[in-house]
């Protein structure tokens, strides 16, 4: 990615980011907002986060670029995560994880 | 919102009681970000873009997971997928916009346009717990945690940077922000069609990874919205999803 490409992504992620956390605030909206839309609003997060997650895994290769590593590492974290409701301990056993089995194999 | 809290705090209050006590809630909110911080520090380091940009999303951003998205999404994912991706994630914030939009309205121009720019989980969730404060109560307090946060964020990322530029690369700190989002979206679950939304999600963005361009992320995030919300007009009309996700 080129540097006016990366700074230009960047200042549009930032902008959209103000938007999104300025818009009511300086329109002193006092409505609620539509409950279709908080409805909708509620589920961008668990569904974009997902969806990142497992792109990330591929690494923009494909199903190919899936390692049975790293899946091993995201579902240990998923488990901790589940459990302890603590991200600290899901990131850390999932590289734990991810680490032992580099070692082993 | 909370009797109790607010009881800690006149009305209105000197500044530096504000301060303190502004500081004194934040403190243990910020302990959480402080992995996410190292992560996002070692993932600066790592990114395709060059280290000064992927940098600057700490001052352009400042959203801990869009961050995350930008410097990492870099590598693969076209200039759109990266932009529509990153600024998703931060849509929830329109939501705070609306909740603390009737608290802005006795104040000054100025707060209402650098007030937002602080307004990350961590601040709404203690600024929406104070809105009996008087203004320039409220205001002194928000601007004290919005500074904190602001200010150990950075260096917290710094540190992680770092630490990213001294380990080696056997040691796949690259899988890390993966692993990151796979908590983050266990622990955003509150109810039972945020879990349809996050398995959507993700099946949908395994089975479309040969779209090209990264295409599947979208792909994924709009079909697991709009299994979110299905699930939760059909639940709702059974008066099940007030029954929460098991703990």
């Amino acid at each position: 990615m080129s540097s006016a490409a990366a700074l230009s992504a960047v200042l549009v992620v930032g902008l959209v980011t103000y938007s999104s956390r300025a818009g009511l605030i300086l329109f002193l909206a006092e409505r609620p907002l539509p409950p279709a839309l908080v409805r909708a609003l509620r589920y961008v997060g668990p569904a974009v986060l997902s969806a990142l997650t497992v792109n990330l895994i591929a690494g923009g290769e494909g199903s190919s670029g899936v390692e049975v590593t790293e899946i091993a590492a995201i579902c240990v974290a998923v488990i901790v995560a589940l459990i302890t409701r603590n991200l600290i301990a899901s990131l850390t056993a999932g590289m734990v994880t991810l680490w032992l089995l580099l070692l082993l194999f | 919102m909370s009797n109790a809290e607010d009881a800690q705090l006149p009305i209105s209050a000197p500044n530096d009681l504000i301060m303190r006590q502004a500081v004194r809630d934040s403190t243990p909110l910020f302990i959480p970000a402080i992995p996410f911080a190292l992560v996002l520090g070692v993932a600066i380091t790592e990114s395709a873009m060059p280290t000064g940009i992927a940098w600057s999303t700490n001052l352009f951003i400042f959203a801990g997971a869009a961050q995350l998205a930008t410097v990492s999404l870099a590598a693969t994912a076209t200039w759109l997928t990266l932009v529509a991706t990153a600024a998703a994630i931060n849509l929830r914030h329109v939501m705070y916009s609306a909740a603390l939009a009737p608290r802005f309205g006795d104040q000054p121009r100025w707060f209402r346009w650098v007030g937002p720019y602080f307004l990350i989980d961590q601040t709404f969730a203690l600024v929406s717990a104070r809105t009996r404060l008087s203004a320039d109560t409220w205001r002194r307090y928000y601007l004290t945690v919005g500074t904190f946060f602001f200010v150990l964020w950075n260096i917290a990322v710094v540190a992680g940077m770092v630490v990213g530029s001294s380990i080696p690369s056997e040691w796949r700190l690259d899988v890390a922000p993966a692993v990151m989002f796979a908590g983050l979206v266990v622990l955003g679950l509150t109810n039972w069609p945020g879990v349809v939304a996050a398995i959507t999600g993700a099946a949908l963005c395994f089975v479309s990874l040969g779209v090209p361009n990264n295409g599947g992320i979208l792909i994924g995030a709009m079909s697991g919205v709009a299994a979110g919300y299905i699930a939760d007009v059909v639940l709702d009309g059974r008066n099940l999803s007030t029954r929460g996700f098991p703990q």
